[in-house]
């Protein structure tokens, strides 16, 4: 009798389940992120990380709405891929054949994907002559002659500082540290960097900020040089911020900043972009910005291309989004809502960003000794770098080998990998 | 008596513990969703939750996204789940009963899968997937899922197979039963527990997966949860709170299947003690 209750049961189960999956089957999308034409219509996907910051987001979607609504032959959509996975799923996809038609790249994954050849060479598609665009960030487009992407975004490294807590910001590393110190009590930090293996990519951003501004480089062009002593330097001032407890150990990015913008971190290194989503997120926050007050004014800064996916059906549609995109009012709108960034082209910051954030011009100052976080000269190679450095730098906050020593196994195995 | 009476006190505060472990990360993430930006980081934590914040569940379902990936989630284990079983059953028995060459070597290759991490097998699906028409559709999902859980579940039904006595087997090949009536009207009922607890670890499996949804699944409308709270991930910002809202949520079918599904492994266990 039971066994039979259990038969039925289970029947009845596997019945529901199939006709589930039965309707699943019918309720599969029909829609691609592969361009497709409809009607006349050519649907293209644009892959952004920043379409997911709650901040810049929504505006972003309203400047592809206004593309949209510029003509009606190409519709623009955004494609949705999460943050943490953005590089390692897009670059899958592309290498399968597949992707988005429009990426925005960070640029690790950019020189990694043009090396690969998933990218389409915009010489054809985009004349670019008959645009303005600033040379420092554009030069990092074109390898060999061949352009493979626009900026999209270029976003300096500078230091955010809580005005209510730091009247003047400190302009030397020692006034940096004992500042740090000194507003680190209870359940308020002094500074806050991402130090977990975790968040590589992020990790990665924030060292080189401290290996640039003590003088160091992760090359000289021609070869790696991960354990100079001057990026021993840069990386002991890092550990010794660690080692200090001035900041919320374990905490990961998403944690500290909503922890600075509730006033319970003072300080954090941080790019352009992050003005912008602090103002939209807390806009009674009494924050402003100052150059990094390291030995070397030298910083990293996110330089974001645009690009084709070599794969797409639609790229001469695909260009046409880029070329309105390059146009002076559509750059001046992307301006607005990424703020602190800068676009592909000089474009003059409105008198009302100014008003509401007159320390954009610090970024606008940096622009000239800002680079991209890749390694030069090894820029394709630039992913598996950086998972070697951090490993061996994480390793070393967490007090497993000395820094020193892993900086020489850093570039021991980079080396390696190099050949 | 007495001694009775400490005897359960303690079998209760111990049950009330291991629940109470199970149970906390569940309520924290509740407290998390319905706390404040003050408190989310104070410097005492928020012990209960607060609930004037009630209104972030309601914003989380707003826009009707969390809600779909909540259906394709659902799709996707339920699918896995039942193919999984549906093709486990037969697979684990015929490992279990009958002899043929490269028996052993299929039981060890089935193990082995399950050594090799997801990761390593996105980039060679992907291009098969991409091959069959397969990307971007749920039944290609459930596909890939059923193909990593498969093993898993032939090899504990086949373990559950092998206890049952041949002699009602043979008791029923004297009746005239087919090895395909053997399999449906003697074995399966009799590993109905298996089959649960078969079927809670392919559906856990299929619900929380992430790599294989992320990289195939390209349109909004077809993300399954998973997936879907990772969007809230920004590069500047994250919501918390609305991250733990749905997260919660997320939670509460998976609970809810492994309840139902646990009566069955339950009734399996007890069913000995009855007949004697």
């Amino acid at each position: 009798m039971r066994t039979t209750r259990v038969r039925r049961a289970m029947v009845a189960a596997a019945t529901a389940a199939g006709l589930v999956v039965t309707a699943a089957c019918g309720s599969d999308s029909d829609s691609s992120s592969d361009s497709g034409s409809d009607g006349g219509v050519t649907t293209l996907t644009f892959a952004a990380s920043t379409f997911g910051d709650p901040g810049r987001g929504p505006k972003l979607q309203e400047w592809l709405d206004e593309f949209n609504a510029s003509q009606d032959e190409i519709i623009v959509e955004a494609a949705s891929v999460p943050y943490p996975t953005f590089g390692q799923t897009v670059l899958t996809q592309m290498g399968g054949g597949e992707g988005p038609d429009l990426v925005r790249f960070d640029m690790p994954e950019f020189e990694a994907a043009s090396d690969a050849g998933l990218i389409a060479p915009l010489d054809d598609l985009v004349d670019v002559e008959q645009y303005d665009l600033l040379e420092e960030p554009d030069r990092f487009m074109v390898h060999d002659d061949v352009r493979h992407g626009v900026i999209f975004e270029a976003s300096n490294y500078a230091m955010f500082y809580n005005a209510d807590l730091i009247p003047e910001p400190p302009t030397t590393y020692d006034d940096f540290f004992a500042t740090a110190q000194s507003l680190t009590a209870g359940d308020v930090f002094g500074l806050a960097f991402r130090q977990t293996e975790a968040e590589e990519a992020g990790v990665w951003q924030d060292i080189f900020n401290y290996v640039y501004g003590f003088g160091g480089a992760w090359s000289d062009g021609e070869n790696l040089t991960i354990n100079a002593p001057e990026n021993l330097e840069g990386l002991q001032a890092y550990k010794d911020l660690y080692d200090a407890n001035v900041i919320p150990r374990g905490a990961d990015a998403a944690t500290f900043r909503r922890m600075f913008a509730e006033g319970k971190v003072a300080m954090e290194l941080n790019n352009g972009g992050y003005a912008t989503h602090l103002r939209a997120e807390s806009p009674n926050l009494n924050f402003s910005v100052a150059p990094i007050p390291f030995p070397v004014r030298s910083q990293g800064a996110i330089l974001a291309p645009i690009v084709i996916n070599e794969a797409s059906e639609a790229k001469e549609e695909a260009a046409t989004f880029i070329q309105w995109a390059l146009e002076a009012e559509n750059q001046a709108a992307l301006q607005e809502i990424l703020g602190a960034s800068s676009v592909a082209t000089a474009t003059e910051r409105s008198p009302e960003s100014l008003q509401d954030m007159p320390f954009l011009t610090v970024f606008d100052e940096l622009t000239e000794t800002s680079l991209p976080q890749v390694v030069l000269g090894f820029e394709a190679q630039t992913p598996d770098i950086r998972k070697i450095v951090v490993q061996n730098v994480i390793a070393a906050l967490q007090g497993d080998v000395d820094l020193e020593t892993a900086l020489d196994t850093a570039q021991e195995q980079a080396t390696d990998l190099v050949g | 008596m007495s001694r009775l009476r400490i005897g359960v006190t303690l079998r209760v505060v111990g049950v009330l513990v291991v629940m109470g472990i199970a149970v906390f990360p569940l309520y924290w993430m509740f407290v998390t969703a319905l706390s404040s930006n003050a408190d989310l980081f104070a410097a005492d934590a928020r012990l209960l939750p607060d609930f004037s914040e009630l209104g972030v569940f309601a914003d989380a379902l707003a826009d009707g996204e969390a809600l779909t990936w909540l259906r394709n989630s659902l799709v996707i284990a339920l699918g896995t789940t039942v193919l999984s079983i549906g093709l486990g059953i037969p697979l684990g028995y015929a490992l279990s009963r009958f002899s043929f060459r490269g028996k052993m070597l299929t039981a060890v290759v089935l193990l082995l899968t399950q050594m090799l991490p997801e990761a390593l097998m996105v980039v060679p699906l992907f291009a098969l997937f991409n091959r069959f028409d397969l990307l971007d559709s749920l039944t290609g999902l459930v596909l890939a899922n059923s193909a990593f859980v498969l093993p898993i579940v032939a090899l504990i039904l086949k373990g559950a197979i092998d206890g049952i006595p041949r002699e009602l087997e043979e008791a029923g090949r004297v009746d005239g039963a087919r090895p395909l009536t053997m399999l449906l009207r003697i074995n399966v009922p009799l590993i109905g527990p298996s089959i649960a607890a078969a079927a809670v670890i392919a559906f856990f499996h299929a619900w929380n997966e992430y790599v294989f949804a992320v990289t195939f699944i390209y349109a909004p409308e077809t993300q399954p949860a998973s997936v879907g709270i990772a969007n809230f991930i920004g590069e500047v910002g994250t919501p918390v709170q609305t991250v733990m809202a749905v997260a919660f949520m997320f939670t509460l079918p998976a609970v809810a299947f492994y309840l139902f599904a646990q009566k069955y492994v339950v009734a399996g266990m007890t069913a000995g003690a009855v007949k004697g």
